[in-house]
């Protein structure tokens, strides 16, 4: 096969816009709600384990442990073809947001575990020295300053979450991966396709990369900066 | 047992589980080769090569893995008919792509680690460049290397799945092919009857068993370097 090479990428640009727009618009939707999710179910199930609080901890390390030693792709595949086998249906916009949310919570729960244990015990001491009970003493102490320390490492999950969601090609989910595909495959113009994906997906992520950097500067606690 | 499991479980752990695990290995000893020279490239003060390397790191590490394999499966073909590489393949030269890029990061820091001293004494008893690391720096960055090489095998093959989204048969695409062929009709060489359930879920199983001892190893190996 013979197919003269031509590379335009403004003339691609200009006729797929609002196609591709659309596609990224679904990409930082489902991302900004699987981050918003993750972070809540990494903050709450991170502190039951971090603080042993009997049942729930063991049913998050159990959680935790089943989504991050499976592949994201075989969590997808059971929720949007396996759960309608026993009645429970959900559209590909439902699997896309739960499924990278569940998912980025799993790695989320350990980043803030770490992050909570490694708040000293003498903070945690001068609080119930000042009367604190264990509630005020986790939502003023150990939340802020853990939460600090686990920063770096949950907005690394976040990235990841936010490259997870071009896992939703095989349920037909149309973010940005997808709906750049489909256009490759009515207009073949591949590199052209791939130089927009490479240059979207690059720049959402160096850019996140860069915020760890800032945010690691601007949060440090007092002691280490 | 249904009549139904014994082909199926035939076919995906020796078609399917082979190909994940065919996959995972050829990526795994390629990331660690192109990676760990990398890796100790890049911490030579020539900014031309420094710059290259960390561009080759940032880009496969930052693109969705997805997309680096369908870009190695659709557009190496078109620059010529000797890249144009089957589905297995394609799906191995992208997670190698990702993992050289994880594999150089952990070298450089774990060469980086070194103290100065080692440097000096090797290149003090004669060895030039390639000796000093091939024989002194190495060999010590390399037990700083294990945890992540681990951390690299559990990532490679849960990632060797996406291998299904151009047509190779590993583990879940497998699961995928019997799923429809038990759903088709009898007519159609099946049995009408949906197994999405048992059989996604043996493939969780089988990943599960995989890699939760090998997470667990990784953080075994981790906790025993910072003693």
């Amino acid at each position: 096969m013979t197919l003269a090479f031509t590379y335009d990428l403004g003339s691609y640009v200009a006729e797929n816009w609002e196609f591709l727009l659309k596609g990224l618009e679904r990409t930082l939707l489902v991302s900004a709600i699987a981050i918003v999710g993750a972070f809540v179910i990494g903050a709450v199930l991170g502190a039951a384990r971090a603080h042993h609080i009997p049942v729930l901890s063991q049913l998050a390390g159990v959680y935790v442990e089943i989504f991050r030693n499976t592949p994201i792709l075989v969590q997808i595949f059971f929720l949007y073809y396996a759960l309608p086998q026993v009645g429970i249906k959900l559209d590909a916009a439902t699997v896309a947001w739960l499924s990278v949310m569940v998912w980025g919570g799993a790695y989320n729960t350990e980043n803030f575990r770490a992050g909570f244990e490694a708040v000293a015990a003498r903070f945690r001491e001068a609080a119930s020295a000042l009367g604190f009970g264990k509630l005020a003493t986790f939502l003023n102490v150990t939340l802020p300053i853990g939460g600090r320390i686990a920063l770096p490492s949950s907005i690394n999950t976040y990235i990841a979450v936010l490259k997870n969601t071009a896992l939703l090609y095989p349920i037909a989910y149309e973010e940005l991966t997808t709906s750049a595909l489909q256009i490759n495959a009515l207009t073949l113009e591949t590199w052209e396709t791939f130089t927009v994906l490479g240059v979207v997906y690059l720049t959402l992520v160096w850019s996140l990369s860069a915020a760890i950097r800032l945010v690691e500067g601007r949060l440090a606690l007092p002691e280490t900066r | 047992m249904p009549d139904w499991v014994e082909p199926v479980a035939r076919y995906m752990f020796e078609v399917g589980l082979r190909g994940t695990l065919k996959i995972a290995a050829i990526a795994v000893v390629g990331s660690t080769l192109v990676g760990v020279v990398l890796g100790t490239l890049i911490t030579i003060r020539f900014w031309p090569s420094r710059w290259l390397i960390r561009l080759y790191i940032e880009v496969w590490r930052g693109l969705p893995i997805i997309v680096t394999i369908f870009a190695v499966f659709f557009l190496l073909p078109t620059l010529g008919s000797q890249l144009d590489f089957d589905p297995f393949t394609s799906a191995a030269i992208g997670l190698t792509l990702w993992g050289s890029a994880q594999v150089a990061e952990a070298t450089r820091g774990a060469v980086a680690s070194i103290p100065h001293e080692q440097h000096e004494a090797a290149s003090a008893l004669g060895f030039g460049w390639v000796g000093r690391h091939t024989y002194v720096i190495l060999p010590q960055a390399l037990r700083r290397l294990i945890p992540p090489l681990v951390g690299l095998l559990i990532g490679v093959i849960q990632n060797s799945t996406l291998a299904l989204v151009i047509g190779a048969r590993e583990l879940l695409s497998t699961a995928q092919q019997s799923v429809d062929r038990l759903t088709a009709p009898p007519a159609f060489g099946g049995i009408g009857e949906i197994h999405a359930i048992e059989l996604y879920g043996a493939v969780a199983v089988v990943f599960f068993l995989i890699c939760f001892p090998l997470s667990r190893l990784a953080r075994f190996l981790e906790q025993r370097l910072v003693v």
